[in-house]
């Protein structure tokens, strides 16, 4: 990794301090500075709420220049993210067609919580799930509560 | 729905699929005889275009088709026009000018904290070059094929190049409006010129034109090869720059680019690089560049004559290519006294001194009415051409104290590419820098009969049962 990627991750890893999105911790080791680790609280206005969720943050050798990789290592019944061990999330800006250098991670950490309180089931990972989510509201929301009580508190 | 789930899975890996880009990112000059071979085998317009590319653009230099080639190769070239300049104080206007369009990477919401960095490093090389012209120690192009061939830097400037061109378009988007869907000029920027992973298009080319490369005072043209009918490739002129007065600037640095549908690469004319053509105060009529065989054909009509005993051949002019240069003599000579009379025609012998004298010519020649320029070229019109010699060959010029290039043509060729080389004609036939079969049957085989070098292959009993030679011939 380049000297200016590292830079930039020093400087932004600086920035979500100083400006941490509400219901967010972030683990940052620096020794390996590419790996972040974060927590996050389902959002209130959510059926995720009372749920706590890992995600990492994988920041590419070519960062800014490619995206950086989430995932969630919680489980969470949610059409945009893989429904596996890796537990993916791509879409949006993460993608890497959309990328652009000049995006930071903030961005990233407030579309996740966004997609948290409104799933994009048009560009889903899951195609079951946003065809539940679109169809059958409810019985979405049940199955999400029951995964956060299974896997998330 | 299991299967619409493998399609979903298909489709994705089909849309993660990258081709590997293999090469370095910018590579090596070279000649550009090479885009003809690799076009030996095409078809017809293909061929055509590219078996005339060599004689107006000497060397080409690859980019990595890696879906960034256009922007690296306008960023590199851009480097490289100014230290084909050579002027080191440019590159420290060229930073102050540079700086001055952070306003605009500002206004388009561009988080200053963030193109700082990519700034800095094009900065940097600016700095680290204009150093290497100061010390004269002649690494500066070397240098900057190095730092562009760094992942980290080079995507570092291109990155920086694309926000300004964003930022430009942004700025001026009454002019670009028209030439974006929906007239959207912020998401068309956001998804064609700043994302990270997008082929240059022609907006962000306009962009980068008119934002950096015309007020650097270069020119910038792009070369088209593509099926379209012609003979020769369709050049689009970008940037023509001119002065504080309006009037275009004489012999500005140019960045030439060849695009072929999806890719660009970096076209030079011979001129771009030869010592004789910088240090020497170029007079903008001097006939420099016809000696250099670039253009010249459009002042020319050959006019028809019975006595071209080649045309007669069957197959001699299989690709119609053997008419577009005619056995004019052209001769470069530092005196501005015209010379119009029958010339020696000399081995191609880019020697100050000619070597021999061979009176010849097949054609007769007529120029059209503007003869403005005509003094600097010998053309014979001799009626009848049989009465050759009719004039002694001239004596070796005396009077020339540079070392001129002179070409001269005798033959019914097209000038080869290893003219414009040094050490060309240096007495012995010149080894042959590849052998591939397409290579060994075309005119560039000095074994083929169209060869102006024609060299029979020879038996030579110590070949006979060598059988190292193979790997010879790519070492060269």
């Amino acid at each position: 990794m380049s000297a200016g990627a590292k830079k930039r991750i020093m400087r932004e890893y600086g920035e979500c301090m100083a400006d941490t999105p509400p219901g967010m911790k972030i683990n940052f080791d620096e020794r390996n500075m590419t790996k972040w680790e974060v927590l996050l609280d389902g959002p209130d206005q959510s059926p995720y709420a009372g749920g706590h969720f890992k995600l990492e943050i994988n920041f590419p050798n070519e960062y800014p220049f490619k995206p950086p990789v989430v995932s969630f290592k919680t489980k969470i019944y949610h059409p945009n993210v893989s429904n596996d061990d890796k537990g993916s999330m791509c879409l949006g800006l993460l993608r890497a067609d959309e990328w652009k250098p000049p995006n930071k991670v903030v961005a990233v950490l407030r579309l996740i919580q966004t997609l948290m309180i409104e799933p994009n089931p048009d560009d889903a990972i899951e195609p079951s799930i946003a065809n539940e989510y679109k169809e059958n509201r409810k019985e979405f929301e049940k199955n999400v509560k029951d995964w956060v009580k299974r896997y998330a508190k | 729905m299991a299967f619409d789930e493998e399609l979903a899975q298909l489709q994705k890996l089909s849309g993660e699929y990258e081709p590997e880009a293999t090469g370095p990112l910018v590579g090596e000059r070279q000649s550009s005889a090479a885009i003809t071979t690799e076009y030996a085998n095409a078809d017809p317009i293909y061929r055509i275009k590219t078996a005339a590319l060599p004689a107006k653009y000497a060397y080409f230099r690859t980019c990595r088709g890696d879906g960034h080639c256009g922007w690296r190769a306008i960023a590199f070239t851009y480097f490289e026009a100014l230290v084909r300049v050579g002027n080191a104080t440019k590159f420290t206007e060229e930073e102050a000018r540079l700086s001055s369009m952070h306003n605009l990477l500002d206004s388009a919401g561009f988080p200053h904290d963030v193109y700082i960095d990519w700034a800095e490093e094009a900065f940097d090389l600016l700095r680290e070059l204009a150093q290497s012209l100061r010390n004269e120690d002649g690494r500066a192009a070397d240098l900057l094929l190095h730092k562009f061939n760094d992942l980290g830097t080079s995507l570092s400037i291109m990155t920086y190049f694309k926000l300004l061109a964003s930022a430009w378009v942004q700025s001026n988007s009454e002019n670009f409006k028209h030439f974006v869907p929906m007239g959207d000029v912020k998401t068309y920027c956001s998804l064609n010129i700043e994302a990270a992973n997008c082929e240059i298009d022609n907006v962000a080319i306009v962009a980068l034109s008119e934002a950096i490369i015309t007020p650097a005072g270069i020119g910038f043209e792009i070369m088209y090869l593509d099926r379209s009918p012609g003979e020769e490739v369709n050049v689009t002129p970008f940037s023509q720059p001119t002065d504080h007065t309006g009037m275009p600037l004489p012999n500005p640095p140019v960045i030439r680019l060849l695009y072929r549908p999806g890719h660009y690469d970096i076209l030079y004319k011979a001129g771009d690089f030869s010592p004789t053509v910088q240090h020497q105060p170029v007079q903008p009529q001097t006939p420099l560049h016809v000696a250099l065989a670039a253009g010249y054909h459009d002042s020319f009509i050959p006019v028809d004559s019975n006595v071209d005993v080649m045309t007669m051949i069957p197959g001699m002019y299989s690709t119609g290519l053997g008419q577009r240069w005619p056995p004019v003599s052209y001769d470069f000579d530092p005196s501005p006294t015209p010379q119009a009379q029958m010339t020696p025609v000399q081995p191609y012998a880019p020697t100050p001194t000619p070597i021999t004298s061979v009176p010849s010519t097949h054609q007769e020649y007529m120029s059209p009415v503007h003869a403005s320029h005509m003094a600097h070229h010998n053309i014979q019109l001799e009626q009848p051409p049989v009465t050759l010699p009719i004039h002694p060959p001239r004596p070796p010029p005396l009077s020339i104290e540079r070392s001129p290039l002179t070409i001269e043509r005798g033959g019914p060729f097209r000038p080869s590419i290893y003219e414009l080389e040094p050490g060309f004609a240096s007495g012995q036939v010149h080894s042959l820098p590849f052998q591939t079969a397409i290579f060994r049957n075309s005119h560039y085989n000095t074994a083929h009969f169209l060869n102006p070098d024609f060299q029979p292959e020879e038996w030579s009993p110590d070949t006979e049962y060598s059988t190292a030679n193979k790997g010879k011939y790519k070492s060269t």
